[in-house]
C-alpha cells in the first residue's frame, strides 16, 4: 500500500508537443493512391517537446511511453476506422487527405499514475501559414515548392500530487531540456504572427528562447497596459474633480 | 590566555598582519634588519611580541595625512567668472535669479535642479475610494485633504501634523495621519496592476508599512525612558547588576551540581536532572536549550550505548524533508513545482482534494468579469496578444498572461468609469445651463404652489427644514432627472430666502449637524 501514497505539495510536468506536418503529394504519388482526390500526406503526432539532434521531425527527443499508455487520434468520420489507437511510440498517425479538420486527441496515462485520460483538439493544418488568419490557399504547385507545412503546439502535462511510485518513474525520466538558442526555424504559431519569417526553411524546433520571447511580449504588453491605465486614471481623477466642482456650483 | 600578542591586537583592530613573511608586498621595516629575529632567552613570547622588533606601530595606518593644499589655480591660468541669469525649473513662475558661473562653462540647466525631487503622492479615483478606501473613521473629504496636505508638505510628517486643520473633523494625532496615509497607499499599490516583478512590489509595500500601535507604544516607551528620575535610573542599574550576579551564581551552581552528579550517579541519570530545571533568571531560550539537550544526549548515548528514547523533534523534520527535497536545479530538470511544503505528508489522499492531471494550456485564464471579456480581448488584440492561446504555455507565461489580463481588465474598467464621469459632467452641465435660465425666470416669478409660499412665509426655520429635505433628495439621486423638482424648489427658496437677511447661517449649520 506504500506505493499508493501521494506525494503532497508537488506538481510535476512533462513538456510535450502535438500537431501535424503536411506535404503536398506529387501527381505520380497521387496516382498510386486508392483515392486520387487526396492532395496531401500528413502526420499527426504527440511527442516530447525537445527535438533530437539531427532529426527531421519536430520534437520527439524522449520516449514518452514511461507515462503515456496510449494516444488515440480520432480522425474525420470519412476515414476508414477513424479512431486510431496508438499503444506504443511513436504516437502518430500518417494519412493522406485533401481537407483540414479538427483531430480529437486523447492521451491515456499509465495505470500507476492513477490519472484519467486527457483530451484536446488539434486543427489539422495542410495549407501554408499566412500572416492574415484568413485561409488563403495557394495553388498546389506553389505549395509544393514551399515545402512541408508544420503546425505544432507546445504544452505541458501537469501531474498534481503524484503517487510516490509514479513520481519515481517520472524522476527516472527527466525530459530533455529545450535548447537555449535557436538552431532551426521557429515553429509558427498563430498567436505570434511575427514569427512567420523565422519559421521558414526547414523542420522547426522548440527552444527556450521562444518561451523567453513570449514572456517578453507579454511583459511589454503589460507595461503598455499599465502605462495606459495610469494615463486613464489621471484622466478619471481630473474628470472627477471637474464633476465635483460642477456639483458644488450647482448647489450654490 | 594570559595576554594578547601583537597579532591579537592587530586582529582585534582588523589591521593587516605585520611581519615580512605574512605580507610580501610590504617591504620589511629597516628595524628588523638591525635587531635579531630570534627572541632572547628568558622572555615570554607574549611579552617579546609586545616589546620586540615586531611591535605593531598602530600609528602607521592612522598617521594623520597632511591636508592637500587646495589648488587655487596656481596662477597658471586665470578663470573668468561671470554673473549670469539662470532659471530654476522648480519655480513655476518666471522668477529670474542670477549666479556666478565660469565663463567657459556651457549654459546648462541649473545644477541643483536635480535635488528638487518630488515625492510620488498617490491619487485615487472615486471608484477606487468606494471599493477599497472606505473607513469609518475618515470621510472622503478629509482623506482628500490629507493627501493634499501631504503633497503640499512633501511627506514631512511633523510639518503636516502641525498644519493639519480639517474643519469639522476629529483631532488627529501624527500616528493617525500616517496610518491613514500609508494604509491608503498600501491598498492602492495592492489593487493596481504592478508593472515590475513581485519582489519590487513587496519592497514598495514594505516601505509603506506602518504599524500604528507599535509606533504609539514606541513613543510611549521613549517618553517614559526620557522621563525617568535619577532614582529610578539608579534602581534599574542596581537591578541589572543584581540579575547578572544571580545569573553567574546560578551558572556556577549548575556546574558544581553537574560535576557532583557525574561523579555520584554516572552520566545518563545525571544529565536529565541537570537540564530539566535549567532556568536562569533571564531564561534561556527554548530552542537553544533543546539543541543543547539533543546534542549532549546524542554524545552521551553514543558514549554509553544507551538505546535512545526517541529522536529529538528537529531531527525528525529534517529526515522527512530530506527524502523529498532535492536541489532546485533538480527540480527544474524534472519540471517539478512545489506548491506548498506545509501540507502534511501523511494525510489520506482524498479524491476531492486531488486536482487531476491537466494540460497547462487548459488553465489559461479567461478575462475575469465576463461582461468585460470582449473589451479586454479587443484591448489585447490591439497590443498583438491573443489571450486564448500561447505559443509556449509554460507556468511562467501562463502567470504572466494572467496578470496581463488582470491589468487589461482594470484598464477597461477604468475607461468605463471615465465614461460614466464624463456622462455625469455632461448632465451636470446641462442642468446648470437649465437652472441658470430657470433661476433667471423664477427669481421674478411668483411661487407656484401654496406650500412653497407657506414655507417661505413661515420664516427661516421651515425654510431651512425644507432645504434640508431637498438636499437629501439630491444626495440620493444626483443624476436621475427625478430630482429636478427638488432642486428647482430649493433654488427658488434659496433665491427668496437670500433676500431675508435675517437667516443666520450658523443656525442652519447646527441644524444640519443635529440631523
Amino acid at each position: 500500500m506504500a506505493e499508493r501514497v501521494r506525494q503532497r505539495g508537488i506538481s510535476i510536468c512533462r513538456p510535450i508537443v502535438y500537431g501535424n506536418t503536411a506535404t503536398v503529394l506529387t501527381q505520380e504519388e497521387r496516382n498510386t493512391l486508392s483515392s486520387p482526390d487526396h492532395t496531401h500526406r500528413w502526420t499527426v503526432a504527440v511527442r516530447s517537446a525537445a527535438s533530437a539532434p539531427d532529426s527531421d521531425i519536430v520534437g520527439g527527443a524522449d520516449d514518452l511511453s514511461y507515462f503515456i499508455k496510449r494516444v488515440t487520434f480520432k480522425l474525420h468520420e470519412t476515414y476508414p476506422n477513424p479512431t486510431r489507437n496508438m499503444d506504443k511510440p511513436p504516437f502518430e498517425v500518417t494519412e493522406t487527405g485533401w481537407g483540414e479538420f479538427d483531430i480529437h486527441i486523447r492521451i491515456t496515462f499509465v495505470p500507476e499514475s492513477g490519472e484519467k485520460a486527457i483530451s484536446f483538439y488539434h486543427h489539422l493544418k495542410l495549407h501554408p501559414w499566412t500572416v492574415t488568419t484568413e485561409p488563403e490557399i495557394p495553388p498546389l504547385e506553389e505549395a509544393l515548392k514551399m515545402g512541408p507545412v508544420h503546425s505544432w503546439q507546445y504544452d505541458e502535462i501537469v501531474f498534481n500530487d503524484p503517487f510516490q511510485s509514479f513520481l519515481q518513474t517520472l524522476l527516472a525520466h527527466p525530459p530533455t531540456p529545450l535548447p537555449k538558442t535557436k538552431r532551426k526555424p521557429v515553429p509558427f504559431h498563430a498567436a505570434n504572427p511575427g514569427s512567420l519569417e523565422a519559421s521558414k526553411g526547414g523542420v522547426p524546433e522548440f527552444t527556450a528562447a521562444m518561451e523567453k520571447e513570449e514572456a517578453e511580449r507579454l511583459e511589454n504588453a503589460k507595461q503598455a497596459v499599465i502605462a495606459e491605465t495610469d494615463k486613464w486614471r489621471n484622466i478619471l481623477i481630473e474628470k472627477e474633480k471637474e464633476l465635483e466642482k460642477l456639483k458644488r456650483q450647482l448647489e450654490l | 590566555m594570559s595576554g594578547a600578542s601583537a597579532a591579537d591586537v592587530r586582529s582585534i583592530l582588523s589591521l593587516p598582519p605585520s611581519g615580512p613573511q605574512s605580507n610580501p608586498s610590504h617591504p620589511p621595516p629597516p628595524l628588523k634588519k638591525a635587531g635579531s629575529g630570534r627572541k632572547p632567552e628568558g622572555i615570554s613570547r607574549e611579552l617579546y611580541a609586545l616589546i620586540g622588533p615586531t611591535v605593531p606601530s598602530l600609528l602607521q595606518s592612522s598617521k594623520p595625512r597632511l591636508k592637500q593644499k587646495p589648488n587655487l589655480g596656481g596662477g597658471s591660468r586665470r578663470v573668468k567668472w561671470e554673473h549670469r541669469n539662470f532659471k530654476n525649473p522648480a519655480r513655476k513662475d518666471s522668477l529670474q535669479l542670477q549666479h556666478w558661473a565660469k565663463a567657459d562653462d556651457p549654459e546648462d540647466d541649473y545644477v541643483f535642479a536635480k535635488y528638487n525631487v518630488e515625492s510620488n503622492i498617490y491619487t485615487y479615483s472615486q471608484d477606487e475610494y468606494n471599493r477599497l478606501l472606505e473607513d469609518s473613521e475618515w470621510t472622503k473629504e478629509e482623506t482628500d485633504y490629507l493627501f493634499n496636505i501631504v503633497r503640499e508638505y512633501d511627506l514631512r510628517w511633523f510639518v503636516i501634523h502641525d498644519r493639519y486643520e480639517f474643519s469639522g473633523g476629529p483631532e488627529r494625532s501624527l500616528e493617525d495621519l500616517k496610518d491613514r496615509y500609508y494604509s491608503v497607499c498600501r491598498k492602492l499599490v495592492r489593487s493596481r496592476p504592478w508593472p515590475g516583478d513581485e519582489a519590487s512590489k513587496s519592497q514598495l509595500l514594505n516601505s509603506l508599512q506602518f504599524d500604528k500601535e507599535r509606533e504609539v507604544t514606541r513613543k510611549k516607551y521613549l517618553t517614559s525612558l526620557a522621563s525617568r528620575t535619577p532614582a529610578q535610573i539608579a534602581e534599574e542599574e542596581a537591578l541589572f547588576i543584581e540579575i547578572k550576579r544571580l545569573e553567574q551564581t546560578e551558572r556556577r551552581f549548575k556546574k558544581d551540581r553537574e560535576e557532583l552528579l557525574r561523579t555520584l550517579a554516572g552520566v545518563e541519570s545525571g544529565l536529565e536532572g541537570v537540564f530539566v530545571d535549567d532556568d536562569g533568571p533571564m531564561g534561556v531560550s527554548e530552542s537553544k536549550k533543546k539543541k543543547k539537550h539533543g546534542g549532549d544526549w546524542e554524545s552521551a548515548s553514543a558514549a554509553s550505548n544507551v538505546i535512545s528514547l526517541g529522536t529529538p523533534v528537529p531531527k525528525k523534520g529534517q529526515q522527512s524533508t530530506k527524502a523529498s527535497v532535492p536541489s532546485p536545479e533538480e527540480d527544474i530538470l524534472h519540471c517539478i513545482h512545489r506548491t506548498s511544503a506545509l501540507v502534511p505528508n501523511n494525510l489520506p489522499a482524498t479524491k476531492n482534494a486531488h486536482t487531476p492531471v491537466y494540460l497547462r494550456s487548459a488553465k489559461i485564464p479567461v478575462p475575469k468579469p465576463a461582461g468585460l471579456a470582449p473589451k479586454v480581448t479587443a484591448a489585447l488584440a490591439e497590443l498583438g496578444i491573443n489571450h486564448q492561446r500561447l505559443v509556449m504555455p509554460t507556468k511562467e507565461n501562463c502567470e504572466k498572461l494572467e496578470s496581463l489580463l488582470d491589468a487589461a481588465a482594470a484598464l477597461v474598467d477604468l475607461k468605463r468609469a471615465v465614461d460614466r464621469v464624463e456622462q455625469e459632467i455632461k448632465t451636470s452641465r446641462e442642468r446648470m445651463d437649465k437652472s441658470k435660465s430657470t433661476s433667471a425666470s423664477v427669481a421674478g416669478d411668483a411661487p407656484e404652489t401654496p406650500m412653497d409660499l407657506d414655507q417661505d412665509e413661515t420664516g427661516t426655520e421651515r425654510d431651512a427644514e425644507g432645504e434640508k429635505e431637498d438636499e437629501s433628495v439630491r444626495a440620493q439621486s444626483v443624476v436621475s432627472t427625478r430630482s429636478t423638482r427638488g432642486r428647482k424648489s430649493s433654488r427658488r427658496s434659496m433665491s427668496i430666502s437670500s433676500v431675508d437677511t435675517s437667516t443666520p447661517v450658523a443656525t442652519r449649520a447646527t441644524k444640519r449637524m443635529k440631523k
